[in-house]
């Protein structure tokens, strides 16, 4: 599986390295640019948070690392580097959508889980037939072993009497259940990476934080890495080691958690963070808003896609160049051509 | 005009002058069916003894998970669903205090005209094949209310007060997107001159962005018209910053009612503590030093619920006594209803302020 590229190298603690990534979608209206030059990585064992609202890419940025882009999605370049713990360096953006090599990776070392959870599970077989079959395609176990270590992962998801769970079909349970067996699925084969597209969007807050509570546990118990979309602020800081914040098919800023929440470089993480009600603290009478609305993605604005809703916008510049990623000392970079004078405007308050 | 002629000064004496609306002891059962003679085998208890007053020009909020009957309870005032049993005394702009429990259709239809609702799925609550002339004016046609003329610019006025542009009157609804559309389904709302609104889960579908825009409308148009608000969410961090007061439901039950401030500074209900410590909150380093038990399993089938207190499977601090005696909602300060055991005597944490 080794490919003697050149440009496949990765430091040893990489698992997932995504470079310049661009899919677009053509559609009747125009073409969509979903995904624009997204660039990030996920190391080993940590948990990376990708925000953004409706429409920025951050889903369909996941699809292509799992090769499960819609048909009509055009890829236009960039390269999927992945490393599992077994060793070896996939290509994966060479990889077809369907070839034998991408069905080895998907479900052994990549799982994922989405915030319906009957996106992931069949309606007509039984939650034991599904995880068992999983175990058996990509584990040398027999039926006897599998089924075992079916029952132990239904366990380990704090789902009761896991040994009955087995035999029950996932509409006989509720949905935070399901959301259980759906993860139970995910993680069936050790995988290196779990990819959560939103699964705790559906969820009742209190399920929510079960949930949450479950993933960071098992993410800590198994070692595995999390890539972890979500529109939610609250769930991002309470899950991810690091976060990307995406705006139409772009990150505009990487930064480790702290660092986003505490001090965000880029004015549309800053103005998003604001706009959030937060509990037990009074932010007046009015929410401070972000003017305007994400623009339709047929019509993305020059220059800085951002500038027509932007604060600090100036003309001649921002509706002009696209800013390059301003990388600052402690690692956060922001795309924005005025990070480094926002951050020192911060620095002097 | 009128022939809603219920109300007698019985009415009007029972309600205090401040409050538009007036709910007792609610009551909602759903019947459970079995086998094709469909008999009935149960009820499910969607709705259980809900009591709550709604002051004027306050905002009301509800929240609760989902199957808490938060929905219901708007539906039930504004008479989409019938109720099982309670009255609801509704103050109309003339004064008058009317029970709309009791009233006809064609009565009710006439109270309409005061009362209405805005729903949380832009998407759905909208006619895809009416533009927006028809759909924020078929209120105004069905109440026989002005001109074609008078209509049109009627309509044209409230796209403007909902910020939106009046050249879109003859636009269809799949040409917005959702926080326009929500604002859409806010202006029909409006068309009619209401007093009073029901808005459930209205900017749960929206983003973060777009959302804030749409509670800054809301409140905005509140001061407006003097509009009364019964406010929907499951979103804690937006009842928080939206309502007045705030009533915690679980299971078909109010548990507590509280003015905002007091509800989040010191929770009474051990089901509003757990709520308020399950929500993700955008801080990083408070996340990891709050202390974040999660709430053991799940809310319990509403048609065979536990005995006692509905929540004590759940309840970290249930007691014998929980398993066995229903706790009534009683009021345990001024403007505090609580319908726990142990309120007051438990030490709870709110969020700091």
């Amino acid at each position: 599986m080794l490919k003697m590229n050149p440009q496949l190298s990765m430091p040893a603690e990489r698992l997932l390295d995504l470079d310049d990534v661009k899919v677009h979608l053509p559609t009747r209206e125009g073409v969509v640019k979903a995904v624009n030059g997204v660039s990030y990585h996920v190391d080993r064992g940590e948990v990376l948070g990708i925000v953004g609202e409706s429409g920025s890419g951050k889903s369909i940025t996941a699809r292509a690392i799992m090769r499960l882009l819609p048909r009509n999605a055009r890829e236009e370049g960039g390269h999927i580097q992945f490393r599992p713990r077994t060793g070896e360096l996939h290509d994966l953006s060479a990889l077809g959508r369907d070839s034998r090599a991408v069905r080895q990776i998907r479900g052994q070392h990549i799982g994922m889980i989405f915030q319906e959870p009957m996106t992931a599970l069949s309606p007509v077989h039984s939650i034991g037939d599904q995880i068992i079959r999983t175990i058996q395609l990509h584990m040398r176990l027999d039926r006897h072993a599998a089924r075992r270590r079916a029952a132990d992962l239904l366990s380990k998801v704090g789902m009761p009497r896991p040994e009955q769970m087995l035999d029950n079909y996932p509409h006989q349970l509720s949905g935070g259940m399901r959301q259980r067996a759906m993860i139970a699925l995910a993680i069936s084969c050790d995988p290196s990476l779990l990819i959560a597209d939103e699964p705790t969007t559906a969820l009742d807050v209190t399920t929510e934080a079960q949930i949450l509570e479950l993933l960071k546990h098992l993410q800590a118990e198994l070692g595995m890495a999390i890539v972890f979309i979500t529109h939610n602020f609250g769930v991002v800081a309470d899950i991810a080691d690091r976060v990307a914040v995406m705006y139409l098919g772009r990150i505009v800023e990487t930064a480790s958690v702290d660092d986003i929440f505490y001090a965000p470089k880029h004015p549309y993480t800053r103005a998003l963070l604001n706009s959030i009600p937060r509990l037990g603290v009074d932010q007046g009478r009015r929410l401070p808003t972000i003017p305007g609305m994400v623009p339709d993605p047929y019509s993305v604005p020059t220059g800085c896609s951002f500038h027509p809703r932007c604060g600090y916008s100036v003309a001649g510049t921002c509706d002009v160049r696209a800013p390059e990623q301003h990388i600052f000392p402690n690692g956060q970079a922001a795309r924005c051509h005025f990070a480094e004078q926002l951050a020192e405007a911060d620095a002097h308050v | 005009m009128s022939d809603v002629n219920l109300s007698g000064a019985d009415l009007a004496a029972a309600m205090p002058d401040d409050v538009l609306i007036s709910v007792r002891n609610l009551k909602k059962y759903f019947p459970i069916t079995a086998g094709w003679l469909r008999k009935e085998v149960g009820t499910v208890k969607a709705i259980d003894d809900v009591s709550l007053d709604i002051r004027k020009g306050e905002t009301f909020g509800l929240v609760g998970e989902s199957g808490s009957g938060k929905s219901t309870v708007a539906r039930l005032m504004l008479r989409a669903y019938t109720l099982t049993d309670g009255s609801i005394l509704f103050r109309r702009d003339s004064g008058e205090v009317v029970d709309i429990s009791s009233l006809n259709e064609r009565q009710m239809r006439e109270m309409r005209r005061e009362m209405q609702m805005i729903f949380q799925d832009p998407y759905s609550s909208l006619n895809p094949r009416m533009n927006l002339l028809e759909l924020v004016g078929e209120p105004l046609v069905i109440h026989g209310v002005g001109s074609q003329s008078e209509i049109r610019d009627r309509v044209a006025d409230l796209l403007k007060v909902v910020g939106l542009r009046p050249e879109f009157l003859l636009r269809y609804p799949h040409a917005f997107s959702g926080g326009q559309r929500q604002r859409i389904g806010i202006a029909r709302a409006l068309a009619l001159n209401p007093s009073f609104i029901a808005a459930d889960e209205a900017v749960s579908a929206l983003d973060v962005s777009v959302a804030a825009q749409n509670i800054n409308l809301l409140q905005d148009l509140q001061e407006q018209f003097g509009l009364t608000y019964l406010f929907i969410t499951h979103d804690l961090g937006m009842v928080e910053h939206i309502a007045d007061r705030i009533g915690v439901m679980y299971l078909g039950r109010l548990m507590e009612i509280a003015n905002t401030g007091d509800l989040f500074a010191r929770p009474l209900h051990p089901y509003t503590e757990a709520l308020m410590a399950s929500v993700p909150q955008p801080d990083p380093r408070g996340n990891r030093t709050r202390k974040r038990v999660p709430l053991k399993g799940e809310i319990a089938n509403p048609a065979n619920p536990p005995t006692g207190c509905t929540f004590h499977p759940r309840c970290p601090y249930a007691q014998e006594r929980c398993r066995t005696d229903v706790p009534a909602l009683r009021e345990v300060a001024a403007g505090r209803q609580v319908r726990c055991h142990f309120a007051g005597e438990l030490d709870l944490t709110g969020v700091a302020a």
